[in-house]
């Protein structure tokens, strides 16, 4: 879909020239020429202006009545005015008609200071009030939910939260009841309002009437210092504000970045910084001692490490997890390949695939961008659950349908949460995208005329796809328009034939000539916050920074597990990630762990893994803390600001890797991190003559820089000859197993106070036909298992879910679905 | 110097406490938050069912059954009950905040338990220069504290041509005079027709050129 | 005499089914329409002067010219919210003779080439709807409403919608936000119903009345039509007429008619021995008139003339029996009830007019308080998001500036009597149940 074209447009406001975009609103469009409108309920993120509040009037030439600024837009010879006696009489009688009933209560109020009422009213008002009838009082604060609390005296009616909920997050949960002054801002039925962005209402209130639960008489707007950063706790990277008090953090604010996030943030976003300041953080270095880790000093700390990695000698694996900074990366990857003259460094949960597919699949020709997923023709959604894996990238799939008549299809295997607003949903057997891929490929050769209806028909089969499902899908995909953006999760290629599977979405991309369009492409969501990173600056078992060949290709992080557990590799280097947690297969990395003679790790928490099994253990940075950069899924480097100072005796990651390899006998060349920054710079060709100062508080995406045309190119990006894969098993009596991890199964959550209630438990999610089947009904409690492994888990009935499958969560501390093999597992009554 | 004592009676400080059900209600932090029902857990009976889809079937897009809807949850069980609008939510794909949103809107749409026997006693202008309001406290005390009524005082029902009137169960009847009221609620307990010579369906024009003709 | 239109067999037995309907020549109209281009209805239309009979009053004709050619789905809606107090003509039309209202509908819709119609009618008119159902049943039968209307090619559906009690959605756009199923919240406009209304598509929207003049209109020819009434209010219309008079009800007449004609000479005047106080010509939203002005041709441009509006052309007469604060009060808390909250001027300064007026009817209140009133009802017009806000300031403002010594009066009398009263009360306890109460 084209982007709309500005055309500039010039007007009169109150005898200025001025010129402004076309068509923006005359509030924005009087911002071009210094003048200041007045608003209460319009803000723009939240989509058409409403009207409401009826702040924003001005006298427009022409036109006998006042009219609302926010909600007209700026027209060529447009003769405005704002400080007319009329325009102020009435502004007054705004302000005055919104204090009657309005508490006053700034003394004691969180809002007060940053709160746009106090300032209207201030700077708008007649500063008087004729109202002497008593005022409306209620109780207050009520919970809204266990992080928002509502104080409904304070309540504008602006409409700003229940927009929020109803035409943005779209969760419908906030509503307004009751009709005129008697209107209030509520749930249904004394329902909690619980859904993934619930705290952008708190930014969006102009009033103290929602405030953070957390964040209620913590500091006051003088006490506060914001700092600009990159929250790193999922792929979407979004930008943030740290609000921060004597070097705590109290509270995170979005900081609008039209092509990351549109202004908005996730939950975890919003509360889990919580975590980077609880008791159960790890601040101090410790050494397993006598089967307990105990504090040390940092000197007993590196020396320990840096001694028992120079015994292990090139027998030691190393794992970054997502949370991992490129420089970090690029660090871990040099000790490990140059100091500890080992191959076996990996960053990727789901095995390794070929340096040409890498190439393929990360080519800046095929990269769709953030925004694309707004203004595309039509966006496939394939194998992943944005809400869950990024879940920023929701909202933007949404606003693109909700605004722009995106046609939008979910192609998973468990039902999505974006189902309901997409043109068509496609399922298919959990890891079975292969075979539905090369099914979609056929299809949308048949929908090209070619005669391959029975090869669909049969790989559709395979995938455990209903084929005229896939043929609807390739004619969406074909007739919508030619900019189609396809958003894949990692698990895509995923497995041991993950790189087939790659092979084949090259072919879809292929067929719909994605590459080499603007607006239109692939877009990976990775399994970590910096998977594209930590990639491109060579964390991977063979590839180099740049995505370099490599000498010798090592081991893949399935490969170590293996090979750790068979004694050819000792130690392993465990880089913010606890394998338990964030890999599959548990029993393979639990085998691993108790074998392995030294596992090193950075962690801020003692999960299970670290706990058990970690021998030194060096306390991480938060994210708060870090400085570095980051890679967006669409390519964008990102910088970390730090915001408070290292809290205990934290250090930089940087520094730790740098110092171990100093005391391995190799000076690494860097002792800032800046220095970090320009070493990575200097070894990824493509990132070539960025620096800091460059991304600055936007970033940057490197696939739009000249330097992109030094990224290695493939050998081939397809059309790739691909063998059907064999079929997916059929369900005998035994179920499919289905996995996914939800956007609240993270450490982070699990530690902060206000989020814990969040923190998922398993759940066996059934179609109600298997649960009729299997005489199971909702909140039973279940056993799920497969070849001796089996979790506890309550049963959940879904409707969409499909039948034959039951979805289990990995990366919960319990019943872990990461302990189960499939591909059929067991489910019986507890 | 004396200062008069007031009358607090008649200070209204007292008159403007949250009279609006839920202005002071928290949220109960233990239950689930409340999303589009599923179909697999949310059991909705057929007929329930068949009636809201025959409504969804007029429009073009599905929530514009939401009035309908919950006009058919209220016929069913009395009022809108949270179980009900459930249900209709399920139906709708609608949440059920969305529903009870709408639900609150609109007068004729009970979000309280109340009695089946529905009065309205218009009480807006033409009828209350007709000695409406009396109309209106007399029905309440004649009902008295009788659960299966659920008198209230109405806007102008658009029959301000029989006034003092009222809508006893849907049905317009007017002038009602005062000592026609003990009949009235009578006639209702007994579930009979309520005033059958008051009965708008029964006036003819008073325009006396139309009159005239017919 | 009048000529009457719509009331012309309005009590003829069996008028509300098609049979009678027909023998009648109800839907006539509709196949002459049929036979015609929509242009030329259209221009039919706007030659008859007709104009919008819900309350805004205007043009009929223009307002369909507005609709865009085109293939896009295009919608009719029927505005049967009436509650507008004061006024129940739709009521007697759609009861006694629905299918002229059908007809209207038909025709208009074909004119406009809109193929979906709803009637959205206030939900308490509970006989009203059974009937208007049944005659859509029959309207549906014959195959005046459904696919290819007597071979036309112009295919339509037309579903009945019941409201559920709420005055805003009588407001078009609050009515169309209401249809689709929402709280009946007005919307911003532009864009106006005519591009972007129900569901986003362009929708004319008419009364009742007005839709079922237009079949009379085709029948007789719109420069037939404008004959009657006025040059600038052409046709007949329906008053209802309610209040301090012995014959209240609803009467055909031609506009231009004198208001005393209507008043007295219809509907009978005021009570014996009492005299008319003052008047609404146009619903209670209409500033109020006084008895002065009962000789002004009852029209909209004399309304508008004398300060007022035609309105819905519902006549309120209040006798002098009656006190202005008390009307003033009935009239302000019926807009605060009704207000859908929305906008601020409306919201909160409906609440505290009312709030006002309690103080002035108990006696708390002082002459400047009439002061803060009307100048809060000033700071009401003309801010609003939708005209609710002035509908309640207009006529409000109207019986302050025209009775304030009354309002005066009141409040002066009610604070002897509160005095009276006060001393004989023993302060502590009553203010412990005061509080508690
Ligand atoms: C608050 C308010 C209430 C209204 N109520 C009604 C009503 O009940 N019936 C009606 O026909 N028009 C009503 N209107 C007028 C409509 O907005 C609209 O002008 C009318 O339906 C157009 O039809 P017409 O041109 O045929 O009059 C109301 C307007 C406002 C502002
Ligand atoms: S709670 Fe805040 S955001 Fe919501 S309507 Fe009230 S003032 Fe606006
Ligand atoms: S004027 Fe009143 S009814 Fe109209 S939009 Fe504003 S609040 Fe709603
Ligand atoms: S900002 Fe324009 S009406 Fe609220
Ligand atoms: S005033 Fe009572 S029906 Fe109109």
């Amino acid at each position: 879909m084209p982007r709309p074209e500005t055309r500039m447009v010039t007007l009169s406001i109150d005898g200025r020239e001025v010129t402004a975009p076309e068509n923006v609103m005359l509030v924005d469009g009087a911002k071009y020429g210094d003048v200041e409108i007045p608003v209460f309920c319009y803000e723009p993120k939240l989509g058409a202006p409403v009207g409401a509040c009826r702040m924003c009037l001005v006298e427009i030439e022409g036109i006998p009545k006042l009219q609302t600024a926010c909600s007209t837009p700026v027209k060529d010879g447009m003769v405005v005015h704002t400080q007319t006696a009329r325009v102020h009489a009435a502004q007054e009688a705004i302000v005055e008609f919104l204090l009657i009933n309005h508490p006053l209560d700034c003394p004691v109020c969180d809002k007060g200071g940053e709160c746009p009422l106090q300032d209207i009213s201030f700077g708008w008002g007649g500063g008087r009030s004729r109202f002497i009838e008593p005022k409306r009082h209620f109780q207050k604060p009520l919970a809204l939910s266990p992080l928002i609390a509502i104080d409904r005296e304070r309540c504008i009616l602006c409409y700003r939260c229940v927009r929020f909920s109803q035409e943005i997050a779209e969760d419908y949960q906030l509503v307004l009841q009751e009709r005129a002054a008697h209107t209030f801002v509520a749930t249904f039925d004394g329902h909690p309002y619980v859904a993934p962005f619930s705290g952008n209402i708190i930014e969006l209130c102009p009033v103290g009437a929602l405030t953070s639960q957390p964040y209620r008489f913590r500091a006051r707007p003088w006490d506060i210092e914001g700092s600009g950063s990159v929250c790193t706790l999922c792929p979407a990277q979004c930008n943030v504000n740290f609000t921060v008090r004597d070097e705590r953090v109290l509270r995170v604010l979005a900081r609008d970045h039209a092509e990351v996030d549109d202004g908005w943030l996730c939950d975890k976003g919003r509360f889990a910084y919580q975590a980077v300041h609880v008791d159960e953080r790890i601040t101090r270095p410790m050494i397993r001692d006598g089967g307990e880790l105990r504090p040390v000093s940092w000197e007993r700390a590196l020396e320990h490490a840096a001694s028992a990695l120079g015994r292990a000698q090139a027998r030691v694996g190393a794992i970054a997890g997502g949370e991992t900074t490129n420089e970090e990366g690029f660090l871990l990857q040099r000790l490990v390949r140059e100091v500890l003259l080992s191959n076996d460094v990996d960053s990727r949960a789901g095995g390794s695939l070929s340096l040409d597919l890498h190439r393929a699949l990360g080519a800046p020709a095929a990269q769709a961008t953030v925004s694309d997923l707004e203004f595309a023709d039509a966006v496939l959604v394939l194998d992943c659950e944005p809400v869950d894996d990024a879940p920023i990238l929701d909202l933007r799939i949404r606003k693109g349908v909700r605004r722009r008549r995106v046609e939008l299809a979910v192609a998973t295997s468990r039902p999505s949460s974006l189902d309901p607003n997409a043109r068509l949903r496609v399922r298919f057997a959990p890891g079975c995208a292969e075979a539905f891929l090369l099914a979609l490929e056929a299809a949308i050769g048949t929908a090209a005329g070619e005669p391959r209806r029975e090869e669909v028909a049969r790989l559709a089969q395979a995938a455990g796809a209903d084929a005229g499902a896939v043929h609807a899908l390739a004619d969406l995909l074909t007739t919508s328009g030619d900019d189609v953006v396809v958003l894949w999760g990692e698990r895509v290629t995923g497995g041991e034939r993950g790189e087939y599977a790659g092979r084949a979405l090259l072919n879809v991309a292929g067929r719909l000539g994605l590459r080499d369009r603007d607006g239109a492409g692939l877009l990976c969501v990775p399994a970590g916050t910096n998977g594209r990173g930590l990639a491109e600056a060579g964390v991977l078992p063979n590839a180099g920074p740049g995505l370099s060949e490599v000498e010798e290709a090592g081991r893949d992080a399935a490969g170590i597990a293996a090979a750790v557990a068979a004694g050819d590799l000792v130690a392993l280097y465990l880089l913010h990630t606890d394998p338990l947690r964030d890999l599959p297969n548990r029993g393979a990395w639990e085998a691993a762990l108790d074998r392995a003679s030294l596992v090193v790790a950075h962690a801020a928490f003692l999960t299970e893994g670290i706990r058990a099994h970690a021998d030194v253990v060096f306390p991480a940075e938060s994210y708060a803390e870090k400085e570095g950069t980051v890679t967006h899924p669409d390519g964008r480097l990102q910088r970390l600001r730090p915001a408070i100072g290292h809290q205990g005796e934290t250090r930089a990651e940087w520094q730790v890797l740098a110092e171990l390899a100093r005391r391995l006998g190799r000076d690494l060349g860097v002792h800032t991190g800046p220095m970090a920054t320009d070493q990575l710079v200097a070894a990824v060709p493509f990132y070539a003559g960025i620096t800091l100062d460059e991304l600055g508080g936007k970033g940057l995406r490197w696939p739009a820089r000249e330097a992109a045309s030094a990224f290695p190119a493939p050998a081939t990006a397809g059309p790739f000859e691909l063998e059907p894969p064999a079929p997916a098993p059929a369900p005998n009596g035994r179920l499919r197993l289905g996995t996914f991890r939800s956007i609240w199964a993270a450490p982070e959550v699990e530690v902060s106070p206000a989020l814990k209630f969040l923190h998922p438990r398993q759940r066996a999610e059934l179609s109600p036909a298997d649960a009729q089947r299997l005489k199971l009904f909702p909140g039973d409690r279940v056993t799920v298992g497969s070849d001796g492994h089996s979790v506890s888990a309550i049963v959940a009935l879904r409707d969409g879910a499909p039948e034959g499958t039951v979805f289990l969560e990995t990366a919960i501390p319990e019943d872990s679905a990461s302990l189960l093999e499939g591909p059929l597992v067991e489910v019986r009554k507890a | 110097m004396t200062i008069d004592p007031i009358d607090p009676r008649r200070v209204p400080r007292f008159d403007h406490g949250s009279r609006v059900p839920g202005w002071d209600e928290a949220v109960d932090l233990t239950k689930d938050p409340a999303e589009v029902p599923d179909p697999a857990t949310t059991p909705v009976p057929d007929d329930l069912r068949a009636a809201i889809e025959a409504h969804i079937a007029k429009y073009p897009e599905r929530r514009s059954a939401t009035v309908p809807a919950l006009r058919e949850v209220q016929e069913r069980y009395g009022w809108c009950t949270p179980e009900g609008i459930e249900q209709a939510a399920c139906v709708l794909r609608l949440t059920p905040a969305y529903l009870i949103s709408v639900a609150t809107f609109y007068d004729m749409l009970e979000t309280r338990p109340v009695g089946r026997n529905t009065i309205y006693v218009c009480t807006n202008i033409s009828c209350s220069l007709c000695g409406a309001d009396e109309l209106y406290t007399t029905v309440r005390d004649e009902v008295g504290d009788d659960p299966e009524f659920n008198v209230r005082s109405f806007e102008c029902l658009g029959a301000c041509d029989i006034a003092p009137m009222a809508s006893v169960n849907g049905t317009y009847v007017g002038p009602i005079s005062l000592d026609e009221v003990p009949t009235l609620v009578q006639q209702v307990r007994d579930g009979a027709e309520p005033l059958p010579d008051k009965q708008l369906a029964r006036r003819r024009s008073v325009d006396p050129n139309a009159a005239s003709r017919s | 005499m009048t000529q009457l239109i719509l009331f012309k067999d309005i009590d003829e037995p069996g008028l509300a089914t098609l049979e009678v309907y027909q023998r009648r020549g109800g839907y006539e109209g509709m196949r002459k329409a049929l036979g015609m281009s929509r242009d030329q209805l259209i221009a039919e239309l706007e030659a008859s002067g007709l104009r919008g009979r819900g309350g805004a009053g205007f043009s009929m004709g223009k307002k369909a010219s507005f609709i865009p050619k085109g293939t896009m789905d295009k919608y009719l809606v029927c505005n049967a919210d009436e509650s507008e107090p004061g006024t129940f003509k739709d009521r007697e039309l759609m009861q006694k003779c629905p299918h002229m209202l059908i007809e209207g509908m038909i025709i208009a819709a074909y004119a406009v080439g809109a193929n979906r119609a709803f009637i959205y009618i206030r939900g308490e008119y509970e006989l009203q709807a059974q009937i208007l159902e049944r005659a859509l049943e029959e309207a549906r039968g014959q195959g005046y409403i459904g696919e290819d209307i007597l071979g036309s090619g112009h295919s339509m559906t037309l579903w009945l919608h019941r409201g559920a009690g709420a005055y805003i959605c009588g407001e078009e756009t609050a009515l169309l936000d209401s249809l689709e199923g929402k709280r009946g919240n007005p919307r911003l406009k532009p864009p106006f119903p005519a591009n972007q209304g129900l569901f986003q598509g362009p929708t004319l929207i008419n009364n009742v009345e007005t839709l079922a003049t237009v079949p009379h209109i085709i029948r007789m020819g719109g420069e037939e039509y404008a004959k009657l009434g006025t040059p600038g209010s052409t046709g007949t219309k329906l008053v209802s007429v309610s209040g301090n008079v012995r014959n209240p009800g609803n009467f055909e007449i031609e506009l231009g008619t004198p208001a005393r004609e209507i008043i007295y000479g219809l509907a009978g005047g005021p009570h014996e021995g009492r005299e008319v106080k003052f008047w609404f010509p146009g619903g209670s939203s209409s500033p109020v008139l006084l008895p002065k002005d009962l000789d002004l041709p009852y029209d909209f441009d004399s309304m508008a003339k004398a300060g007022s509006m035609l309105g819905s052309g519902a006549i309120i007469v209040i006798d002098d029996a009656n006190s202005v604060v008390d009307v003033a009060l009935k009239t302000a808390k019926f807009y605060r009830h009704e207000s859908c909250g929305k906008c601020t001027p409306c919201r909160e300064g409906t609440n505290w007019t009312v709030r006002m007026l309690e103080r002035i009817d108990s006696g708390e209140a002082t002459p400047m308080d009439l002061d803060i009133m009307a100048s809060v009802q000033e700071q009401i017009i003309g801010n609003c998001l939708c005209v609710l806000g002035d509908a309640m300031a207009m006529p409000v403002g109207s019986m302050i500036a025209k009775f304030r010594e009354e309002f005066e009066a009141h409040i002066e009398a009610a604070r002897e009597r509160n005095d009276a009263l006060t001393t004989a009360v023993a302060p502590p306890e009553a203010l412990i149940q005061g509080a508690v109460a």
